[in-house]
């Protein structure tokens, strides 16, 4: 998308800005919003086994006006779009956009020549923060989203990077 | 009350205003317990700052949020300002008129019931000793589901059985 310019507030102080960076990034709050079934993997990761709420990424609100970030999780129908965008526009800043699946980041599978049913990824229309890909991903990708988004907002990794196990010798 | 009840782990003035006494003094004889006499400026300005320190902790969330929150959201398709929050554009106002068919028809049970619950009463003395026999008992009740029905013969007239959407218009 290249570079866009973000609605900012009348005063900026940059200390209170790296505070409230901290607040926004321990506190996220998705939408209640899923797509297709990706959103299984999302319930999942907010139920006790993977427990979102240890990052406190739970409160999944059911209102885009209360929310700060938008997972998209599954495919983007033609059907779906405009009310994914509306959905966007009616967040309120500052807001971020997580592409989970391979439905969202490039249409997934169902990308071919001659498809009419589905846009061919999030990041057509919406200004996507990070990537999860996966088909579907695990519910701990999905954590490992909201880590690295939380490391994108403040500029450091709070919790600790977990080596994958298929790369241990 | 209290005077018989011993209490030396109370200091001497709760322990005082634990007795009916002292309250008595207070409300019928007139003594300042709370001498108004030594309330100087001070005192004033406490609750002034307490006020003020209220009314902050109210109002200055507002007016911190004012300057430190981005003033506008980005937007896609300008449908920031829609009510609905599904995502789907809403399809009229919810303010609609709708028929009165069926009110009107649950109306005409109230007919219904009160014919019912007075002739309960009547099903129980009917074959009693006491009016058994007379014709006269007959023709009352005779008289009253009479009446009666004529609110179904007037609802019947006014068209409420037919299941139509009546439409009325302003003058």
């Amino acid at each position: 998308m290249g570079s866009e310019s973000i609605p900012s507030s009348i005063i900026q102080l940059s200390t209170v800005d790296k505070v409230l960076e901290i607040g926004r990034a321990n506190s996220l709050w998705p939408m209640t919003f899923g797509l297709a079934c990706c959103a299984i993997e999302m319930m999942a990761a907010g139920a006790s086994r993977f427990d979102l709420s240890r990052f406190g990424a739970e409160v999944f609100r059911p209102s885009p006006r209360q929310c700060d970030v938008m997972i998209v999780a599954g495919t983007i129908s033609k059907k779906m779009f405009p009310a994914v965008k509306t959905l966007y526009d009616q967040m309120p800043e500052p807001k971020w956009v997580i592409a989970m699946g391979n439905c969202a980041i490039s249409g997934g599978p169902f990308m071919f020549d001659g498809q009419y049913g589905i846009i061919e990824g999030a990041d057509t229309f919406l200004p996507v923060d990070v990537y999860i890909p996966g088909c579907p991903p695990r519910p701990e990708a999905l954590i490992e989203g909201i880590l690295e988004l939380e490391e994108k907002i403040t500029g450091s990794r709070r919790w600790p990077r977990v080596e994958s196990g298929l790369s241990q010798p | 009350m209290l005077n018989n009840v011993n209490l030396p782990w109370l200091p001497g003035q709760y322990y005082a205003a634990m007795k009916w006494e002292f309250w008595w003094q207070v409300h019928f004889k007139g003594v300042n317990v709370v001498d108004m006499s030594a309330a100087s400026l001070g005192d004033f300005l406490y609750i002034a700052v307490f006020f003020l320190g209220g009314l902050g902790f109210a109002v200055g969330p507002f007016i911190l949020v004012f300057f430190i929150s981005p003033r506008k959201t980005r937007n896609i398709a300008n449908k920031t300002g829609q009510f609905i929050e599904c995502g789907m554009d809403p399809i009229g106002p919810a303010w609609i008129r709708y028929g009165v068919v069926y009110y009107l028809y649950a109306l005409i049970f109230l007919a219904f019931a009160v014919d019912v619950l007075f002739l309960f009463p009547v099903a129980l003395v009917y074959d009693s000793g006491q009016f058994a026999g007379g014709i006269r008992d007959f023709v009352e009740i005779v008289i009253f589901v009479g009446i009666l029905s004529l609110a179904l013969v007037y609802a019947w007239k006014k068209g409420v059985f037919k299941w139509d959407r009546k439409v009325y218009h302003r003058q």
